[in-house]
């Protein structure tokens, strides 16, 4: 979280939501990810309700971003890809303090978490009537049924299979500014998000540190498993 | 141990069966048609995610949207392919300066602005462009996700049950079998190429467009690859040969099979050439500027030379003066102000050029008439980007105190 950024509880901000990049795929035997049309469009469909759900038990409201044309569109795109980049920055550089880029490392010693994706989000369209843009991205692959016999067999010829992919990561922008408020990325995240129920647990996990939340910390990692992959 | 080694040997056999995977499915209608909408979990996952990178692609600054020059490129498409299959395809042109083209199992086709460049006419364009629309055709993606799917489901069992007999003859048996999937793999890719290739040029043959074009196509890239090979003072490359991880067909098989295949009989019609150039003419320059960027003394040299062959105009020399100027040795700069010099002959007004002839000359030691092109180059162009930077190269006039 950026120092010196508060959310309290129920101060009824507006929050923009840019199109959540959702893919949900299935884990082949080989590893490989095929993806799913109807798993990705229930995923997208329950994320986008459990968002707005959780938003409004912190006391803020979820608006979703307009849709764009032309030179709106693009900007959109572009800050889509810039905040991939930048929050791809963050978890390499910024959660592993022994990975620190060289230009930050004298501002990481007080802890600092500085980073911005600049004044020109003010632009994106729908920005004039929210307070902060959040970006969310989830991949899930979910073993198939030979992945999960390959992992059984593996078991017994000592061969360490995984089965399933689950990763997200989100993040909370100031539309004034461009800052990066808040980010949080988990590689092994819970909830099964192609039901409602578990998109709930997913976005819960995704905003538990979300500023002026109360959310109780979960036990993210369904079950533990074996590291390597054939 | 012998009993279990069979037992392994014989889970190996059974996987080498599965490997050339045969796929007895019922017909389906070609994706082309109406509009078609995906079928079977499979198509439908891989054109879900790829309308979702669609959404983004569109929007991507790397795509030129010149409303002329995108109407142009899908006239061609459309062209070659016929009226009836291009509907299916959205076309995005994107500036790379890469001689390359691809195609999307929904029907999204990227064409490269190098391949732009390097392709002479509307015959030629079309047989690449056809090229792209056959893998869209025979669903290649499609077919592509489920061998490689098959492959590695047989390598991961493999592996496994390798590993309860973890003996020196299993561990070759291993890896050999691994060496025969990914080599299978490749030749997969390969073998869809020419296929690829095969419903290209049927295109072309059933088009107004002359077929011959094709070959031509990897000839002339043939011999872009040797010049640039020895400019840099390498040995001439091979051609014609498959290496173990090479995705595609050498270049000169495929020439020779696209000769092969093409009408005889449609030798005579037109290859659009000269609409093409005329298509293409405003788009040169900037085509051209991205290509001498790359650094790529050979390539550049042998492509402005190619396109000289219909007649030097004031862009090519422009061009080839640049070329040799950003290279810089105080040789390249007597040649650059040559190249810049038959540019401004045959186009006084063309700024640019009498912005590089006059930079050269100052490099090579002759400041008055160095001088005097960039006053010209300011004249032609007084709110250029570098005007000021110009400026100061040139000595003022003083006014009495």
């Amino acid at each position: 979280m950026r120092q010196g950024f508060t959310l309290p509880a129920q101060s009824g901000k507006t929050i923009l939501l840019l199109r959540p990049a959702i893919k949900v795929s299935e884990q082949s035997t080989g590893g490989l990810p095929e993806p799913r049309a109807e798993w990705t469009d229930q995923a997208r469909a329950h994320i986008d309700a459990a968002l707005v759900e959780v938003q409004r038990q912190l006391g803020n409201t979820v608006i979703v971003a307009p849709e764009a044309y032309g030179e709106d569109a693009r900007r959109v795109a572009e800050h889509m890809a810039l905040f991939g980049a930048v929050s791809e920055a963050v978890i390499q550089y910024q959660f592993f303090v022994g990975n620190r880029l060289p230009t930050k490392k004298r501002d990481n010693k007080a802890g600092q978490f500085d980073w911005s994706l600049g004044p020109e989000v003010a632009r994106l369209p729908g920005a004039d009537q929210a307070d902060y843009a959040l970006f969310l991205y989830t991949n899930d692959q979910y073993g198939s049924t030979g992945r999960k016999m390959l992992q059984i067999v593996g078991l017994v010829a000592g061969v360490g299979v995984t089965s399933g992919v689950h990763a997200g990561y989100a993040g909370l922008v100031d539309l004034k500014t461009g800052d990066l408020l808040w980010l949080n990325a988990d590689g092994q995240m819970g909830g099964d998000v192609r039901e409602a129920e578990g998109a709930r647990k997913r976005v819960r996990q995704l905003l538990e540190d979300f500023p002026g939340s109360a959310i109780p910390k979960e036990d993210a990692a369904p079950t533990v498993q074996p590291e390597a992959t054939p | 141990m012998i009993g279990r080694l069979r037992l392994a040997a014989s889970a190996l056999g059974l996987a080498l069966a599965l490997v050339p995977s045969a796929h007895a499915e019922p017909a389906l209608p070609p994706p082309y048609a109406g509009a078609y909408q995906p079928q079977g979990v499979d198509e439908q996952g891989l054109w879900r995610q790829m309308d979702e990178e669609e959404r983004r692609f569109a929007e991507s600054d790397m795509v030129i949207r010149d409303e002329a020059l995108n109407t142009y490129v899908r006239k061609v498409l459309c062209d070659t392919v016929g009226q009836d299959r291009c509907g299916a395809t959205r076309v995005y042109i994107v500036r790379v300066p890469w001689f390359n083209a691809s195609m999307s199992p929904n029907g999204l086709m990227q064409v490269y602005s190098g391949l732009l460049l390097r392709v002479h006419s509307e015959a030629e364009l079309g047989a690449v462009l056809g090229h792209e629309f056959g893998h869209f055709e025979a669903r290649h993606s499609l077919e592509e996700l489920k061998a490689r799917r098959s492959g590695t489901d047989v390598l991961s069992w493999a592996l496994v049950l390798a590993n309860l007999a973890p003996s020196y003859d299993m561990v070759r048996a291993y890896r050999d079998l691994q060496l025969t999937i990914i080599g299978n793999f490749y030749r997969f890719n390969r073998d869809q190429e020419r296929e690829a290739d095969g419903l290209g040029i049927r295109y072309l043959n059933s088009s107004m467009l002359r077929p011959q074009a094709a070959a031509q196509v990897w000839e002339r890239l043939m011999a872009e690859f040797a010049a640039d090979a020895r400019a840099k003072g390498l040995k001439k490359p091979r051609f014609d040969r498959i290496p173990f991880y090479s995705t595609h067909p050498p270049e000169a098989e495929r020439a020779a099979t696209l000769a092969l295949l093409a009408r005889p009989d449609a030798a005579q019609r037109d290859d659009g050439a000269t609409r093409y150039r005329a298509a293409l003419a405003p788009w040169i320059p900037q085509l051209l500027d991205d290509q001498i960027k790359l650094n790529d003394f050979g390539a550049s040299e042998f492509l402005i030379q190619s396109l000289a062959e219909g007649g030097w105009t004031a862009p090519l020399w422009h061009a080839r003066g640049e070329l040799h100027r950003m290279r810089g040795a105080p040789r390249d700069l007597a040649n650059a102000a040559t190249f810049y010099g038959e540019a401004v002959a045959l186009d006084p007004n063309h700024a640019e050029a009498h912005r590089g002839l006059g930079l050269s000359l100052l490099k090579t030691g002759q400041p008055g008439p160095g001088q005097q092109a960039l006053r010209r180059y300011l004249t032609l162009k007084p709110d250029a980007p570098d005007a000021k930077l110009i400026g100061m190269m040139i000595p003022q006039e003083v006014p009495a105190p």
